[in-house]
């Protein structure tokens, strides 16, 4: 049977509150296991493989990956397999969203601005 | 997904003069937000936002009436969410003015992740088939 499930609750004990898409990518393990990701699903094992790191520490990465919504986790067998999530994403786009809409506010307050200075 | 900002407006006023409210703290001010700047490459400077909150910046290039860019990033020093990119300014004469073209880009943690955008559809319908086989 398969079924995706909720992972980590208790094979994970540090603490992963919950942090924000830039905090989840602000860090250079996390950013390689989104690349990885990107070119094909894993399973945690897998995952592991590619680091120097404990087995622990890569579950813990992979949780907040998780909870920040940049991938899901399904249990396939005895497997546990990543696959990305697009909600992670959309919360990084939402940002440039930001930027977008903030540089057209400034920039056409400097175009009105200029446009009474050629009146006056 | 989006990488970067760009933007692209047209005065009638001549370069110098667009110039001078890119460059000019006190007319930066009018329409931007108070800073230290100066046009020199290397001057670290802020921005501070309505919130007293800083984007802290650090020119790149001058270029005068012509190109402008510097990094910008929020208050390391404080946030819990640190983004750096550069903000750059093109300034081209045309007829009757000036076309003013920003571009706000660099977005550098993730830019090596926003060029996998076409992956996803790949990945559910792989996630489908995986889904698909029987357990083992």
């Amino acid at each position: 049977m398969q079924q995706i499930r909720e992972p980590f609750k208790r094979t994970c004990k540090m603490t992963t509150h919950s942090l924000d898409a830039f905090q989840v990518i602000a860090d250079q393990s996390r950013r390689q296991m989104l690349m990885m990701l990107s070119k094909d699903s894993m399973t945690i094992n897998a995952i592991a493989e590619n680091f120097d790191m404990s087995r622990p520490a890569v579950s813990k990465h992979v949780k907040i990956l998780y909870n920040a919504g940049f991938i899901s986790i399904t249990d396939i067998g005895r497997e546990r397999h990543c696959v990305l999530n697009q909600d992670g994403f959309d919360e990084l786009q939402n940002f440039i969203n930001y930027f977008d809409k903030f540089w057209a506010n400034k920039l056409g307050k400097l175009q009105s601005l200029l446009n009474n200075k050629l009146k006056n | 997904m989006q990488k970067e900002i760009k933007h692209t407006f047209y005065f009638t006023q001549n370069p110098k003069e667009i110039w001078d409210y890119l460059t000019k703290p006190e007319l930066m001010e009018l329409w931007l937000m108070p800073s230290d700047f100066q046009p020199v490459p290397g001057h670290h400077f802020r921005f501070t936002n309505p919130n007293n909150s800083f984007v802290v910046c650090e020119v790149l290039e001058v270029k005068p009436f012509t190109d402008l860019s510097y990094v910008w990033k929020n208050d390391w020093a404080v946030t819990k969410t640190p983004y750096t990119s550069k903000v750059s300014w093109t300034l081209t004469p045309i007829e009757g003015g000036t076309e003013l073209l920003l571009i706000h880009s660099g977005f550098e943690m993730f830019k090596d992740l926003t060029a996998h955008n076409n992956g996803w559809m790949f990945l559910c319908n792989k996630l489908g088939s995986l889904l698909k086989e029987p357990a083992k």
